[in-house]
C-alpha cells in the first residue's frame, strides 16, 4: 500500500501531534549536546604566539640558525597548523578587528591581541612572525625547492595584489558580505585534513607553485603581510644577514629564495640625477592618473564585488529567475518567508551595490596611492654600500646566514674550539 | 665629525617617533576594536527557526562529512507511527527496510514504545547533516528534527563557510558557553 504523497499543512512547525502520555511509564529521553571546549583557553593562546615570537627573534637575531629556525618553524606548524588548526590567525583576524572597530560590535580581547602582536614585533625586529611562527609561511617554506627570481616588472605587478586582497577584503567583512580573507586561505583545508575538493586543489596548487617561486602566498596574496611590511620598515633592529660587517663579497646574493637581498649601489652621476629628476617629475604628474585609475577600476569592480552579498544575490536569483522555476532556488524559498515584496528586495540590493561602489573606490584609492608611491619610490637617488635583507621583503627564513664568510668564521672557529676542547 | 653624531641622533629620534607612532596606530585600533569586549569566545550556530533545509549544510562545511548534524529534540516529539521524518513521503511500506526510508546513511532508527508509538534516535556517525529528515519533520510533523552545529566536531572557523553560503543567513555566532539553540526552548 502507498501512503499518499503529503499535502504541505503549513510551514511553521507546530504540535501537530501531541506527545502522548505512556502508559509503559517511558520517559522521554533528553538529548546530548556536547559542550565548545576549545583545545586551550583563549590567554593561553595569546600566551603562546607571544612566546613563538620570541623564540623566533631569539633564532634570527641571537642564535642566527637556519637549522634553528627550520626546526622551530616546524614547531609552530604542528601547532598553529595542525594541531590548533589555524582558526582563528592573526591574518583572519585583520577583518574581526576591522568589523569591530568599524561597526563598534564587541570582541575578545585575546582576537585584538592576536591581531597585534605580530605588528608590534615586526617594528621591533621585522617579519620575525613570517619566519617561523606563520603555519601558512612555514608550510610553504617546506616546499621552496629551486626558488626562479621572478622578474623585476612581473614582481612589481603582482605585489600589487596583497594591498589589494586587503583592501578589498576588508570591504567584504565591513559590509557584510563574509570573510574574504579566510575563504582565500590555501592551506587551512590541509591543516585539518578536511576540506572540499577544490579547496584542497588550491592549496595543493600553491605549494607546487612554490616549488619554483618560493613562498607565493605571502609574496604575492597575503593581506596581513601588507601591515607587516609596513611596520618591518621601521624597524628597530631589523634582520642582519651578518652579525658582523659585511665585506661586500656577494656570496649571499644567490641564497635568499625571495629576493629579498639589495645590493651595493653607486650614487648616481650627474646625468644619471637629470634623468632621475625627471623622471621623478614625470611619475609625480602620473601619480595622480594612477590613483584616479584605480579608484575608477575599483568603482567599476565594485558592482561585481558586492555580488557576493547576500542581498544582491537574493535580487538577482528574484530577477532572473522564471516563474517556473521559483520553487527550486533555495534563496528565493528562504526570501518568502521573509514576506517582503521582490522590489524592496531590489531596492536593498540597489544600496548594497552602492555601497560596494564606494568601498571598492576607497580600496582602489588605497592601491592606487601604494602604486603611486612605489613609483615614486624608483627614483630616489640611492646610495648603498652594503649587501642588506630588504626590511620589506625578507621574511626571516635565515637562508643567508650560512653563505656569508662573516658568518661561516665565527661558528667553525666556535666549532674548532669546542672540537680541541673536546681533545684534551 | 660632531655634525654626523648629531645627525645620526637626530635621525634616530626620528625613527623612534615614527616607531612610537606605529605601534600606537597600531595598539589603538586593536583597542578601539576590543573596547566593547565580548565576555566571552563566540562559536557558530544554526537558528531552527530560520534554516530551510536547503541542503548545503551537508556539502559547505570545512569538514567532510560536515559538523552539521541533525540533533532530536525529544520534548517536542509526537512519537508517530507514521514519522514524517522516517518515511519517503511514497514509503511503499511502513517498515525499516532501507528504500522506504527518508535518510540516505540510514542515521535514523527507531525503538518500538508501546501501541502505536515509537521513539527516533539519529545516530550522529552517520548523519551527513543533509536536513531531508528535518525537512520532512518540519513541513509535516511536529518539527523535532533540527539541525545544529556540533560543537565536539566544529573547528569554529574564523567564518563558518556555510554560514556565507546559507540561503536564509540562519547561522550566526552565539556565547561559548550557550553554543546552542535548542528549539524546544526558543
Ligand atoms: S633571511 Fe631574509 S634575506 Fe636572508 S635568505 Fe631569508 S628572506 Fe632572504
Ligand atoms: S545552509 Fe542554512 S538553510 Fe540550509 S540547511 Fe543549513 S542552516 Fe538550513
Ligand atoms: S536525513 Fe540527513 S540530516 Fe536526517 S539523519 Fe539522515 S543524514 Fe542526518
Ligand atoms: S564553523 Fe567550520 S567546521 Fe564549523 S560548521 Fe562552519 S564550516 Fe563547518
Amino acid at each position: 500500500m502507498s501512503v499518499a504523497v503529503w499535502i504541505p499543512v503549513a510551514t511553521v512547525a507546530a504540535s501537530r501531534f501531541p506527545q502522548p502520555q505512556f502508559d509503559s511509564g517511558h520517559t522521554v529521553p533528553q538529548t546530548v549536546h556536547p559542550p565548545f571546549e576549545a583545545l586551550v583557553p583563549a590567554w593561553a593562546d595569546v600566551l603562546i604566539l607571544a612566546l613563538a615570537l620570541a623564540v623566533t627573534v631569539w633564532l634570527a637575531h641571537r642564535v642566527r640558525s637556519r637549522r634553528w629556525l627550520l626546526v622551530f618553524s616546524l614547531v609552530c606548524l604542528a601547532w598553529f597548523g595542525f594541531i590548533r588548526q589555524g582558526c582563528i590567525c592573526p591574518v583572519g583576524a585583520v577583518q574581526n578587528v576591522a568589523v569591530a572597530a568599524w561597526s563598534g560590535g564587541g570582541l575578545p580581547w585575546s582576537v585584538a591581541a592576536l591581531f597585534a602582536l605580530p605588528l608590534l614585533t615586526a617594528l621591533l625586529f621585522g617579519r620575525v612572525f613570517c619566519g617561523a611562527v606563520c603555519p601558512l609561511g612555514a608550510l610553504q617554506d617546506l616546499f621552496i625547492i629551486t626558488p626562479q627570481r621572478v622578474p623585476r616588472s612581473v614582481d612589481a605587478v603582482l605585489r600589487l595584489v596583497p594591498p589589494a586582497v586587503l583592501a578589498v577584503g576588508l570591504v567584504y567583512a565591513i559590509n557584510g558580505a563574509g570573510y574574504l580573507i579566510c575563504r582565500t586561505d590555501p592551506f587551512v583545508g590541509l591543516f585539518r585534513r578536511s576540506a572540499p575538493m577544490p579547496m584542497f586543489l588550491t592549496g595543493a596548487a600553491v605549494l607546487l607553485v612554490g616549488m619554483v617561486v618560493a613562498r607565493p602566498y605571502c609574496r604575492y596574496f597575503c593581506p596581513y603581510g601588507v601591515l607587516l611590511e609596513w611596520c618591518s620598515r621601521l624597524a628597530w633592529r631589523p634582520f642582519a644577514i651578518t652579525a658582523h660587517e659585511c665585506i661586500n663579497c656577494r656570496l649571499c646574493v644567490g641564497t635568499c629564495p625571495v629576493d629579498a637581498i639589495t645590493v651595493p649601489r653607486a650614487a648616481p652621476g650627474d646625468t644619471a640625477r637629470r634623468g632621475l629628476f625627471r623622471r621623478f617629475v614625470l611619475m609625480l604628474m602620473l601619480a595622480p592618473l594612477v590613483v584616479a585609475g584605480c579608484v575608477a577600476a575599483g568603482w567599476l569592480l565594485g558592482a561585481q564585488a558586492a555580488r557576493a552579498h547576500p542581498s544582491v544575490i537574493v535580487a538577482e536569483r528574484l530577477a532572473q529567475t522564471p516563474e517556473s522555476e521559483m520553487d527550486l532556488h533555495p534563496e528565493i524559498e528562504a526570501f518568502k518567508r521573509t514576506g517582503r515584496t521582490p522590489e524592496q528586495a531590489a531596492a536593498e540590493a540597489a544600496v548594497t551595490v552602492a555601497r560596494f561602489r564606494r568601498g571598492c573606490a576607497w580600496a582602489g584609492a588605497f592601491v592606487g596611492v601604494i602604486m603611486a608611491l612605489r613609483l615614486l619610490g624608483m627614483t630616489r637617488l640611492q646610495r648603498r654600500t652594503l649587501h642588506e635583507a630588504d626590511r620589506e621583503r625578507c621574511i626571516v627564513c635565515g637562508r643567508c646566514f650560512a653563505a656569508c664568510p662573516k658568518n661561516v668564521q665565527r661558528s667553525t672557529s666556535n666549532a674548532q674550539l669546542s672540537n680541541q676542547k673536546g681533545d684534551t | 665629525m660632531r655634525e654626523q653624531e648629531q645627525e645620526t641622533t637626530r635621525r634616530d629620534a626620528l625613527a623612534w617617533l615614527l616607531r612610537a607612532g606605529a605601534g600606537a596606530v597600531v595598539a589603538s585600533f586593536a583597542a578601539k576594536a576590543a573596547q566593547r569586549q565580548t565576555a566571552d569566545r563566540t562559536v557558530w550556530q544554526i537558528d531552527p527557526r530560520a534554516c530551510i533545509q536547503c541542503g548545503r549544510c551537508e556539502t559547505e562545511c570545512v569538514l567532510h562529512p560536515s559538523a552539521v548534524k541533525c540533533v532530536h529534540g525529544y520534548a517536542m516529539c509526537g512519537y508517530c507511527k507514521l514519522c514524517f521524518g522516517y518515511f519517503k513521503s511514497d514509503a511503499a511500506r511502513l517498515d525499516e527496510a532501507a528504500e522506504n526510508q527518508i535518510c540516505p546513511t540510514g542515521a535514523i532508527s527507531r525503538v518500538f514504545i508501546e501501541d502505536p508509538y515509537f521513539e527516533y534516535h539519529i545516530d550522529e556517525s552517520l548523519c551527513t547533516g543533509c536536513g531531508l529528515c528535518v525537512k520532512g519533520c518540519t513541513h509535516f510533523g511536529n518539527g523535532s528534527l533540527y539541525l545544529q552545529i556540533r560543537h565536539d566536531r566544529c573547528t569554529n572557523c574564523n567564518a563558518c563557510r556555510i554560514a556565507e553560503k546559507c540561503p536564509a543567513q540562519a547561522i550566526s555566532r552565539v556565547p561559548a558557553s550557550r553554543p546552542y539553540l535548542l528549539k524546544e526552548s526558543l
